[in-house]
């Protein structure tokens, strides 16, 4: 078999969704690198996407949109920046969690540091920025050096969300990955992977709700994630949820 | 939740997905929702094929809309079509979902395969699309059991692996049967 009918046999497989570990990481790669693959996946997926159109349509429950608007809303910092126009212009100033950003290095320059102030201080503005919706539990999750860099914020409803406060380097080909311990028995779940640090809902609805003292942290990992399911890779930060204040 | 019966094989073609897609990217919401209106029923439907439990597939539909809405603008209509852009995403999302509850093994009181219905059996599925689909055509030119795992392997995210221990053969037969379904398949569409 030649590389070229290898190739195109490989992004069929991947389009179709049949690949798993080494197969699927090269074929992802191909997909990111190589024009004439990716160009090969998406025929293929182009002419299978009619049997997606088969499946019996199923009427979502009346609060998904509404869960969607209100993602789409908590994400907007992250969200493709809309070309300004006019009318886009009164967008909303700086986030209360910006600024708590923007005053982290002031707080270090005024040698104020100590773990604990910073804690209490991040854990407050955490919750206080999130007025109307708050949070029952916030975990602030700090570095090896003692230094808040995300905070993890749980609701009620069983929705989480990570906001990075500080940027975190990620080498090529590796990714940030987030886990939860909840149960010690089963050990830590990944509730999410980022390419790099940016704020993100976390994939903790199908936990069981989050609790008081429940482990969050941030490993790095290959870039398609561990691959035990399990961290492999060292941990950047972690934290204890707490309730808010 | 209700279930209405596909009274095509496409979707109502009123709104331009197109279109709407790069709304979105120049951070129109009303473009989002109206994606919504017209897609998340047919999306859902999809994402059950996957995951029969209905809120994670609800779950994978949110997820699925939060990231049409940030990456609308790494769309490119050169390369390939709106819908097939929006249902990779999809499939994407909902096959990384339902790997990660297998290993976690959260999936124990489902029965693997047994909450599929007749209907959604691959020889059905393949009867629905347009009489006038190429891909129809072509998969009927398929053997019937090699075009049933094909038509399998699509529907529900199964693995060579998966397959070959679903057909009770060898990794490396499954391997080579679909190999050569997907050069039957290219012949035959290209």
């Amino acid at each position: 078999m030649t590389g070229s009918s290898h190739n195109e046999t490989l992004a069929a497989e991947y389009a179709l969704g049949l690949l798993e570990g080494e197969g699927l990481a090269q074929a992802e790669r191909l997909n990111a690198e190589d024009e004439g693959f990716s160009l090969s996946v998406a025929a293929w997926r182009a002419r299978f996407t009619e049997l997606d159109m088969t499946a019996s349509p199923a009427v979502p429950g009346s609060g998904l949109w509404e869960r969607i608007a209100a993602s789409v809303v908590r994400g907007d910092a992250a969200a493709p920046q809309p070309v300004a126009s006019p009318t886009q212009i009164r967008r909303e100033g700086p986030s209360f969690l910006a600024r708590l950003w923007a005053s982290l290095p002031l707080w270090r320059a005024a040698g104020l540091v100590a773990t604990a102030a910073a804690l209490v201080l991040a854990l407050a503005l955490a919750a206080a920025s999130r007025r109307g919706n708050e949070p029952v539990y916030v975990a602030v999750l700090m570095t090896d050096a003692a230094t808040p860099a995300a905070i993890v914020n749980a609701y009620r409803d069983g929705r989480a969300e990570l906001i990075p406060l500080e940027p975190i380097p990620v080498p090529e080909g590796k990714a940030l990955q987030i886990w939860t311990l909840w149960d010690r028995e089963r050990g830590p779940v990944s509730i999410g992977l980022l390419d790099r640090a940016r704020s993100v809902p976390l994939g903790t609805e199908r936990l069981p709700e989050t609790r008081a003292d429940q482990l969050f942290e941030i490993t790095l990992e290959p870039k398609q994630g561990s691959p035990t399911g399990r961290p492999t890779g060292p941990i950047l930060m972690k934290g204890l949820t707490h309730a808010p204040l | 939740m209700t279930v209405a019966r596909a009274t095509t094989a496409m979707p109502s073609p009123a709104l331009d997905l197109e279109k709407a897609l790069l709304a979105c990217a120049s951070g129109d919401k009303a473009a989002l929702r109206a994606i919504y209106d017209s897609e998340a029923a047919q999306m859902l439907g999809v994402a059950r094929r996957f995951l029969p439990r209905s809120t994670l597939a609800e779950e994978v539909v949110h997820d699925v809309f939060v990231k049409i809405w940030r990456n609308a603008g790494a769309f490119d209509p050169a390369r390939g079509n709106a819908r097939a852009w929006i249902y990779t995403i999809l499939r994407h999302h909902a096959l990384n979902t339902l790997r990660t509850e297998r290993r976690m093994d959260l999936t124990d009181d489902l029965e693997p395969f047994g909450l599929v219905s007749h209907e959604e059996g691959p020889e059905a599925v393949v009867m629905r699309l347009s009489e006038t689909s190429r891909l129809r055509l072509c998969l009927n030119a398929l053997e019937p059991k090699r075009r049933e795992m094909i038509v399998l392997a699509y529907l529900q995210g199964l693995t060579h692996g998966e397959l070959a221990g679903r057909f009770g053969v060898p990794l490396g037969t499954m391997k080579s049967w679909i190999r050569r379904s997907l050069a039957v398949l290219k012949d035959c569409m290209a």
